[in-house]
């Protein structure tokens, strides 16, 4: 007995608990830092519907979300339709063929389509050629 | 000192203190993690479009889309196609299901229609099995 109390004695004790504190203060750092691109998105109501299953996961160039009353916000900043044919433009000039440049749009569904074509329309005079409607399932028809 | 609180006294002295700190800040991290990580937001799904200009980006040898216009009719959003003219998204559906799907279909409505019509006009082509699937703007 009094044996092992002597070997315990002349072991190494490890304290595991500031590496556990710092391992997991990393892990959230990483997580913050890797959601800030989601968090970055207005809440918006958007159509209801089930959308394009098929559709390959692929994170738009540009994201505009258009709410209820016409505005246009992207990168949560209201951004008018100057600035966002600006943005386009340069991104249409930076776009190759494997990566074309895409949009997409998140409108709030009770907003008039003629905010949407207004934007469309700077998009398409850009070079656009294909854009995005976000929707989230809930019910078709709404 | 009474007998009884000596013996609780010499009792706790054999325990030892249990440092609870350490684990408290463990749970607290663990609570954080788990309040990070969880998703509250509703997963978005999209629906893909071209976009063409009236007059423009269909060239004269393509095949000309079929044309779905969405007017208001009161405060309700109708589908038309030439001389049909349909009121929900399932009855599109339906129509657009035995119409040739190479010519592909164009989308165009009226400024004061919402966009859910235009989601459903979408949703509509898509699961009709139309891949060619594009929106006009109207610059009116």
């Amino acid at each position: 007995m009094s044996k092992k109390s002597s070997k315990s004695k002349h072991m190494i004790e490890v304290d595991l608990t500031s590496m556990i504190d710092v391992v997991f203060q990393l892990i959230i750092f990483f997580m913050f830092t890797s959601q800030f691109g989601e968090l970055r998105r207005t809440e918006i109501d958007l159509p209801h519907q089930p959308g394009d299953e098929t559709e390959v996961h692929h994170e738009p160039a540009m994201i505009i979300d258009l709410t209820n009353s016409g505005t246009y916000i992207v990168e949560s900043v209201e951004t008018s339709l100057i600035e966002i044919e600006r943005l386009a433009r340069a991104g249409v000039a930076n776009q190759d063929v494997a990566d074309p440049f895409d949009v997409l749009v998140r409108p709030d569904r009770n907003a008039s389509a003629i905010h949407l074509d207004r934007l469309l329309l700077r998009l398409s005079n850009t070079g656009v050629q294909r854009w995005k409607l976000a929707t989230v399932d809930g019910g078709r028809g709404s | 000192m009474s007998s009884a609180a000596k013996k609780s006294k010499r009792r706790s002295a054999t325990l030892g203190a249990l440092p609870l700190t350490s684990m408290i800040d463990v749970v607290f991290l663990l609570l954080i993690f788990f309040i990070v990580t969880a998703n509250f937001a509703q997963d978005e799904h999209k629906l893909p479009a071209t976009l063409v200009t009236e007059g423009g980006g269909v060239q004269s040898n393509d095949l000309q889309p079929q044309i779905i216009q969405i007017m208001m009719q009161g405060a309700t959003p109708v589908f038309a196609m030439g001389e049909v003219a349909v009121q929900d998204a399932k009855s599109l559906e339906s129509l657009l299901k035995n119409l040739p799907k190479e010519p592909g279909v164009a989308i165009k409505c009226e400024p004061d229609v919402p966009i859910s019509a235009i989601a459903a006009a979408l949703q509509a082509a898509r699961d009709a099995g139309f891949q060619k699937r594009s929106y006009v703007p109207s610059d009116g």
